[in-house]
């Protein structure tokens, strides 16, 4: 049992959650109820799509840091549009639009051009923030209207309208990767070459990924929008990283071709938690990135040590039945 | 006459204004073998690339059963019924077995599983669909790629050098699976270096030198010396080193009782200026020893000494220090910085050796030394390693090993997917380093070499120590001692 858990990154990381929050709960009673389950899910809804776009890209062996300003222009063009007066089901398809024509962006320089992920994805970070800036001319959206906000505002047993379409696209990722073309993604970061040899789109894959990337970057600055009723010019800054941090930590590895579903809800939930424990703990939000630091590395170099372990474990325990089968079949040599 | 499957017509394709291939005709029909031989940098891969849809052509006609459309990508030559099993195997190395043999398959892969199975049964390996393709063996992995050959049932299946990682018995299984498809009406091409494998197998032969078409016959109408001659004019296949040379009776390196993973209770020893031959089938455990020799892996008991003195190595570069070194059968993963320039990489062994500030001139005239002796064809010594073929890759790494000067030389594998040229100039590379004194541990699966070059011969089976033997035996006399550990384990 123990030993199963050790071997699986998201169990250890979901024993490691909820260890932190019994422990906040005793500290600070009132803590451990349902409402504060639906806080720290709507605290991460923004992270959690951010990190749900990254997935299938990080999947490929690519990397997106374009995400926050994506997220960005995405929320203005939201802000513009109903500004404007644009009805608001209008609004979300421009805003959609912006963030899937941003990934298509990012897809084209990756899988047409060619140009390395990291380095495309860093011009576009730079890029799309610009073009934001220069749309808004530096000023806020302010004053979004009441049809926006109510999209993020607890409606159904304290999950908002957003809460449900993220927990939807959770399940609709987790079935896509079970089906063959999610295998795909998969093999296509674990070898290249090979996937191009046997046969498979991995231009058209990795595009499909940024673009998908896009979509969820443009759902995360309407969520983003919707819970705090206007778009600041810094919307978004950052939060690729944090994304990619919880990624890292929900064991999805950055060379490809690793990675699960439950990894990605269980990364981001944890930062979360952390974040919203030091909240109810009266602990100064300037230490939430220190402790978040802290506990990324904390848990990574525990997991890296006891992963390293098994193996060794494992590797001499596959040599011992090899020279037992080899002492088995002796005698019968003998008697040939 | 049966029906033309594939076919290129005068094809030419050529990399940065280099031709490779000069309007070359070659064709599969249905129900053929068809050899495809030539040395290294003849052409022969980028061709069958090119069929494959990896590779564009510059100019010419590629046509898959008469449809007289040229497959632009991999999917298109699939779809088109035809599959390459590449030389290097490309492998998926966090999916399973199954999945890495049925991806890109129409069906999912739980649907094959019974199929694998039982073309594993039928080729006699030992391999479990649901392990984790990273742990797997080299040669494993060569045979994943041959399985996902013969699961897509290709009209036009394409073999490159697929032998160089099975066991005899194993090649002859899958010599009995391509005659198979031969039956039914499938056209395969098998690229090998080896005369007598191709021999066995093949009905039309193929030779290309230089991008050239040089020969192009029936198999039965061809004696191996035309092949011989069209492939590399010139070249004469060497003289055996014969028993009973002159060796030293002292030892350099001496075993006792090692064990470590994969081997257990080995003794023997290296004298000085003699090449050692150590043999025996894959999965015998002669790479781990090698491995444990040089500290890749650790050692469980047992002594070694060199030179008289107790030997341990804690990591392949301590073992350089104290003169062991070691040229892993790995060249994928433990070769060449293939972006790096000629002479790093011959440097590469000894860094803790050159001074702070380092001397390129010095570098490059120690590079052009071991260019010269070893004959390794490059342009100058500050072009990218990866640029040149794979027999003059392997002389790179044998001049990289020769740089650190050592005692004991183990060389695993040393020729594999070497043409015959460049192995020929490997043979005498070993030879005369023994001759100057230095001592070989030579592991190898193929016997010939072995017999060729070895003073003495180890043989290996499952682990332990089967016997050694004179120089001078024969091929016969290993294979015994080989197989016996093996077939009890098939029985």
């Amino acid at each position: 049992m123990l030993e199963r858990i050790a071997r699986d990154r998201v169990a250890t990381l979901f024993l490691v959650t909820v260890a932190v929050l019994s422990l906040v709960g005793l500290a600070a009673p009132g803590f451990l109820s349902a409402g504060t389950a639906t806080i720290i899910w709507s605290n991460g809804l923004v992270l959690m799509l951010v990190a749900l776009g990254i997935f299938p890209v990080i999947l490929t062996r690519n990397i997106d840091v374009s995400g926050g300003s994506i997220l960005g222009l995405s929320a203005v063009v939201l802000g513009l549009a109903l500004n404007d007066g644009f009805a608001l089901p209008l609004a979300l398809g421009f805003a959609l639009g912006a963030g899937i024509f941003a990934g298509v962006v990012n897809g084209l320089l990756v899988a047409g051009l060619g140009v390395p992920s990291i380095v495309a994805t860093l011009g576009t970070l730079g890029l799309f923030r610009g073009v934001m800036l220069i749309t808004t001319g530096g000023e806020w959206i302010e004053e979004l209207p009441e049809a926006l906000k109510s999209l993020g505002a607890k409606s159904f047993g304290g999950l908002s309208i957003m809460g449900i379409i993220t927990a939807l696209v959770i399940v609709a990722v987790w079935w896509f990767l079970r089906s063959r073309r999610g295998r795909w993604v998969m093999v296509t970061g674990d070898n290249r070459e090979a996937a191009r040899h046997l046969g498979l789109p991995v231009r058209r894959i990795e595009l499909l990924a940024f673009t998908w990337a896009g979509a969820m970057y443009a759902l995360a600055g309407i969520t983003f929008a919707a819970q705090i009723g206007f778009v600041p010019n810094q919307a978004g800054n950052g939060i690729e990283l944090r994304a990619i941090a919880a990624l890292v930590l929900g064991g999805i590895s950055l060379l490809g071709g690793v990675g699960s579903v439950g990894g990605v809800v269980i990364g981001v939930i944890f930062f979360t938690s952390i974040d919203t424990s030091l909240v109810f703990l009266k602990i100064p939000a300037y230490w939430n990135d220190l402790i978040g630091g802290a506990m990324l590395l904390g848990v990574l170099l525990i997991d890296g040590r006891l992963r390293i372990a098994l193996e060794a474990r494992d590797r001499a325990a596959r040599y011992r039945r090899g020279s037992q089968a080899e002492q088995k079949s002796r005698p019968l040599e003998d008697a040939a | 006459m049966e029906p033309v499957l594939a076919e290129l017509d005068s094809v030419s394709k050529s990399y940065a204004g280099i031709p490779v291939l000069k309007r070359v005709n070659f064709s599969v029909r249905a129900g053929e073998i068809h050899a495809l031989l030539g040395g290294n940098g003849a052409g022969k891969s980028t061709l069958m690339k090119i069929l494959a849809g990896l590779v564009q052509a510059s100019g010419g006609d590629v046509r898959i059963a008469d449809a007289p459309l040229v497959p632009a990508t991999p999917a298109q030559a699939l779809a088109m019924g035809l599959y390459l099993v590449p030389q290097e195997a490309h492998i998926f190395p966090n999916q399973s077995v199954l999945e890495n043999i049925c991806i890109g398959l129409p069906k999912p892969a739980a649907a094959y599983r019974a199929r694998v199975q039982e073309l594993i049964a039928q080729i006699g390996v030992s391999l479990s669909p649901e392990t984790k393709a990273a742990t797997l063996e080299i040669a494993d992995r060569q045979i994943v790629e041959i399985l996902r050959g013969l699961v897509r049932e290709a009209k036009v299946l394409i073999l490159d050098e697929p032998t160089s990682a099975l066991t005899p018995h194993e090649v002859q299984t899958l010599f009995a699976r391509m005659q198979g498809l031969r039956a039914a009406g499938h056209g395969l091409v098998f690229i090998s270096h080896k005369l007598h494998e191709l021999r066995a197998v093949c009905d039309r032969i193929t030779v290309l030198r230089d991008g050239n078409v040089v020969l192009s016959a029936n198999m039965d109408q061809s004696t191996d010396s035309d092949i011989l001659t069209a492939m590399s004019p010139g070249v004469t296949e060497l003289e055996a080193r014969g028993a009973g040379r002159q060796t030293s009776s002292e030892a350099v390196l001496a075993l006792d009782a090692l064990s470590g993973e994969g081997f257990v209770d080995i003794s023997f020893d290296v004298r000085r200026g003699e090449v050692l031959g150590l043999t025996g089938v894959v999965g015998a455990g002669r790479t781990e020893l090698a491995e444990t020799l040089v500290g890749l892996r650790p050692r469980t008991c047992g002594d070694v000494m060199l030179e008289g003195q107790m030997f341990r190595a804690n990591s392949p570069s301590d073992a350089v220090r104290q003169g062991i070194v070691h040229l892993s059968e790995d060249r994928q993963q433990y070769g060449l910085f293939l972006e790096a320039p000629l002479f790093w990489n011959a440097s590469s062994f000894v860094y803790d050796r050159l001074p702070f500030f380092l001397r390129p001139g010095t570098e490059r005239k120690r590079f052009a030394r071991y260019r010269e002796m070893l004959g390794i064809k490059c342009a100058s010594p500050d072009q990218p390693a990866g640029s040149l073929s794979g027999g003059n890759q392997q002389k790179v790494l044998l001049a990289k090993c020769l740089v650190a000067e050592p005692k004991l030389l183990i060389l695993d594998e040393p020729t594999r997917g070497v043409d015959v040229g460049a192995r020929n100039d490997i043979y005498r590379i070993i030879e005369e380093l023994a001759a100057q004194g230095t001592s070989v541990l030579l592991i190898s699966s193929d016997f010939d070499e072995v017999v060729r070059l070895s003073d003495r011969i180890a043989v290996m089976a499952g682990g332990h120590l089967a016997g050694e033997l004179p120089g001078g035996a024969t091929t016969d006399e290993i294979s015994q001692l080989a197989f016996e550990a093996r077939e009890v384990e098939h029985a």
